[in-house]
């Protein structure tokens, strides 16, 4: 494993960022939202392991995989805070497109 | 071009397919294949890059858990499950946003050094060490903030609220 490029990897990175921008700003399920920001987050996290895979010379990148493992934790946390707000947001209005909860708008 | 580079155009290609299609998608439960894929191509990636627990977490976290928790939400908000969503367009603004975004992380990717080492491969033990070790807070914050999650999510979901 000697000719992995790196910037190969952060442009794949930098993708699945912008597929996930791209969700986040069309759907309007909640529950593919959620999904979009899995798929950003999940970008963040490659990175991480890129650059605990690739370290500088003479350091140890390990602290990245550990990061990883911290950030896996947050996003299923994420999810779980999530789907909990879904069946909120199904039992209060009957549906869960996001255009149809705008309680708060003036 | 070497095997390994191969196999990660491959896993990349799949990666952004896969990602695209989840969102794509009209059937809610199709986009749940996709997204399965998705993770388990993530995971794919992980082992390339000699990160064993992270491939095996990936794994067990998101191809398991999360698929089944968002499979379960859909399962509960419809009343059939094949139902299809409505068709929303594809505004010309957030796909300029993700192509904008795209293009601004891309050219920063010249001021990188080009790193010619090779991949960096840790054992577990290494692993375990350096996150009980340097990284024992961020475990701990991990901790807090599942507990504090997991209260939340039980008082949202409880029946008789007011």
């Amino acid at each position: 494993m000697t000719d992995l490029a790196l910037p190969g990897f952060l442009a794949l990175s930098a993708a699945l960022l912008g597929v996930g921008i791209f969700g986040i700003l069309t759907r309007r399920n909640f529950i593919l939202l959620l999904i979009a920001v899995e798929i950003a987050m999940n970008a963040a996290i490659l990175n991480f392991v890129y650059f605990a895979a690739f370290p500088a010379n003479g350091a140890t990148g390990i602290s990245g995989q550990s990061i990883a493992v911290v950030l896996i934790g947050f996003a299923a946390t994420e999810v779980a805070v999530g789907l909990a707000i879904v069946l909120a947001l199904n039992r209060l209005k009957g549906t869960i497109n996001v255009a149809q909860a705008n309680d708060l708008k003036l | 071009m070497s095997l390994e580079e191969l196999a990660f155009l491959a896993l990349a290609l799949v990666a952004v397919v896969t990602a695209l299609a989840a969102l794509l998608v009209r059937e809610l439960v199709h986009t749940i294949l996709w997204i399965a894929m998705f993770f388990v191509d993530l995971a794919a990636i992980y082992f390339l890059l000699d990160a064993p627990f992270l491939g095996v977490l990936q794994l067990g976290v998101y191809a398991g858990a999360v698929t089944i928790l968002l499979l379960f939400g859909i399962m509960v908000t419809r009343k059939r499950i094949f139902a299809r969503e409505a068709a929303t367009g594809i505004g010309p603004v957030p796909l300029a946003l993700a192509i904008v975004t795209f293009i601004f992380l891309i050219s920063a990717l010249g001021e990188l050094p080009q790193s010619e080492t090779a991949v960096a491969s840790y054992d577990p033990t290494a692993l375990s060490v350096n996150l009980f070790g340097p990284n024992g807070a961020w475990l701990l914050l991990l901790g807090l903030i599942m507990l504090a999650g997991v209260s939340g999510a039980i008082y949202l979901v409880r029946e008789g609220r007011d």
